[in-house]
Parts: C-alpha cells; structure tokens; sequence
C-alpha cells in the first residue's frame, strides 16, 4: 500500500531523473566539467577509466549525469550506456586541433545510433581560457555539426577550469530537456 | 494484391514531408517564431517559454502537420559567423522563411546583405520564399512597406519562385497561421521540389 502512494505521489509531484552523457575524446576536460557541475570547484582529475556518474539538481531538474572515459580503447564502451539517454554532452578540446577529426568521426558514429535518436545534442567548445583556441563555429565547422538535420543541437564555448559558459550552457539545456 | 494493399496503406499513413529552413539575422526572432508555429499547429503542445529563448548557437528542429503536409522545420543561428553554415541546408530545403525584425532599423541593411547572399545560391533556385516583416507588435516599428521598399531591388534575383512578405509578431502570434497556410500551399505546388515520403511516426 505504501509503495502505492509512493509511486502516485512520485508521479504527481516528482520529477524524473533526466539522464545525461558527457562523451568526448580522453582530455577534453568531461571530468572537470562534470564535477566542476556538481561542485562547483575545480577538481585534480585523471584520466577516467570507466565512468563517474553524479546526480546534480539545476533549476530544479535533476539529472543522473554519466561521464564516460574517452580513451581510444575503452570508446567501444560508450554504447552501453546510450539508451534512455535525454541529453549528450559532447566536450571538445578546443586547442587540439590535431584530433578534430578523431572527435568528429566519433561523434557521427555515436549520432548514428538509434538509441541516441531523441537525445538533444549540446557541444561544449572547452579549453576557450587558452590562446589560440578555436572559436565555436568554427570547432561546429571542425566537427559538421551542419550536416545535422534532425536533431536539436547548440554549441557552446566553455572553460570548465574558469568557469566560462557553463551556466549559459545549462541553462540552454534546462529549457531544452524541459520543453523535450 | 500486395501492390494494393502497400498503396493504401501509404495512402493512409504516408504524408508529404516538406523541409522549411527559418533564417534571419539574430535576434530576428526565429526561435520564437518556430516556438509559436508549433505551439499554433500541435495539439497540446506544451511550448518553451517564450521570454526564456536564448540566441541559437547550432539547429533547433520542430515538427508540425498541416493538411496533408508535414512541415520540418530548421531553424539555424544567425550571427554574422554562423551564417557560413546556412548553406549546408539549401539543397534540401522546400522553402525559406526569411525573418526580418522591423524594429531594428539600424541593422535593416545588414539582414539585406545577408537576404542577397542567400539568393545568389544556385540551391534555391525556384524555393518558395516568404520574407516576415517580425515584431509588427512593438509600436514605431517600420511597416511592411517600409521593408518592402528596402528589399525590392533585389526582386531581379527572386526569379520564378512564389514569393510574399507579411507581418508579422512571433510573440503574440498574430499572423503565424496565414505565414504558414501560405507556405504550405506553396511547396505543395512547386513542382521543381517534390516532397520527401516519411511514414507516420
């Protein structure tokens, strides 16, 4: 009888979790990000091996926020994680001009997938506090997010370790999931 | 037999899909203008808030169905750099709606320069082109005419396409409906485009 009321009062007033990625090639700064999310600090990362996954409540919207490691033999992996997911973060590392590509590749590869359908695409330029790093269109350009046609995507510049951008970039993402 | 079945069966559940590309400088009102258009056609839908719309950095899509038609609609950015990648979708729009904010008298010009170098492309030759005179709602705005006067020479290059200019105030959604009834007419009649065939989804 409880878990009755429970599950009607969870229904009426509860919110559910909406589940996010954060995907991107190893050092684009996903780990800083994320708990730079949660804790608002920036925190001494190493390369992810696996995953780290948080809860954070923005705007009143939770969120159950998966961060993926990005290294080139642990990518395969990604795909375990791709269903039911609202939104996917995708980190790049804007000064790496060397591994465009690479990022691209993976992230047309990943778009391609069925599961990732209905997923809101939002890109995180990172690294923009460095010189010389490219502009967001021109990493959208880098990456053809142009070549995207039926998918809701936004770009935006960020610096997780200046904290540039990501509450812009939140709050984009709040009202996107929200009116999903 | 088959063949009859599979006919009716697209018949039924089949309808046109037609893509419709929203552009404009920004701030123009593009992102509301697509808010309001799925909120007017879509049966409760429930729309974004629309003081909450931000400046569109990439692609916000939206769906609506219209008589027989489905209506896809891309809605790009429209900063000065972002127009670069506006091109991308040319080849497989249906139709254009160019979005004109008539309080900005300053920046009339600029949104010209960039209406003359969308239609120098080859890609839209014979698109259907409807010019939105926005924000019609805010008072000491410049008319349609105003507006017309301003982007009439470059009328030498619409060529054989529809074309039409109506106000319009994405805000309140005065004039949407007759925007889109007007598109919908038109690349349905455009003989040069045909459709996309989607299934029902």
């Amino acid at each position: 009888m409880g878990s009755v009321f429970s599950s009607l009062f969870s229904s009426l007033f509860g919110q559910r979790e909406r589940r996010i990625l954060i995907l991107g090639l190893d050092g684009a700064g996903k780990t800083t990000i994320l708990y730079k999310l949660q804790v608002g600090e920036v925190v001494t990362t190493i390369p992810t091996i696996g995953f780290n996954v948080e809860t954070l409540t923005y705007k009143n919207l939770k969120f159950q926020v998966w961060d993926l490691g990005g290294q080139t033999s642990i990518r395969p992996y990604w795909r375990c994680y791709y269903s039911n997911t609202d939104a996917i973060i995708y980190v790049v590392d804007s000064m790496d001009k060397d591994r465009m590509s690479t990022s691209k590749q993976e992230l047309v590869s990943m778009l391609e997938e069925e599961e990732l359908k209905k997923a809101i695409l939002v890109v995180f330029a990172n690294k923009q506090d460095l010189d010389g790093a490219l502009t967001e269109t021109e990493v959208a350009k880098e990456l053809g997010l142009a070549a995207i046609k039926d998918r809701k995507w936004q770009i935006f510049k960020t610096s997780a370790v200046k904290s540039i951008g990501l509450e812009t970039a939140m709050d984009w993402l709040v009202t996107a999931v929200q009116s999903q | 037999m088959y063949t009859l079945l599979s006919g009716l069966w697209k018949y039924t559940f089949q309808k046109d899909e037609y893509c419709i590309l929203i552009l404009g400088l920004d701030n123009a009102g593009k992102t509301t203008f697509l808010e309001q258009t799925k909120t007017k056609f879509t049966k409760n839908h429930k729309g974004m808030n629309l003081n909450k719309i931000t400046t569109t950095v990439g692609l916000n899509i939206g769906k609506i169905d219209v008589g027989g038609a489905r209506l896809m609609f891309w809605d790009l950015g429209g900063q000065e750099e972002l127009q670069s990648l506006w091109d991308k979708y040319y080849a497989e729009s249906h139709g254009i709606i160019y979005i004109v904010d008539s309080v900005d008298k300053e920046r009339l010009q600029e949104s010209k320069v960039a209406y003359d170098k969308m239609l120098q492309s080859e890609h839209l030759n014979t698109v259907p082109l409807l010019i939105l005179a926005n924000k019609q709602d805010i008072s000491g705005c410049l008319s349609v005419l105003d507006i017309k006067r301003v982007f009439h020479d470059s009328s030498t290059k619409i060529g054989s396409r529809d074309c039409m200019i109506r106000p319009v105030s994405a805000l309140t959604g005065q004039g949407v409906n007759e925007g889109i009834e007007w598109m919908v007419k038109c690349v349905q009649s455009n003989p040069y485009r045909p459709p996309r065939q989607k299934a029902i989804t």
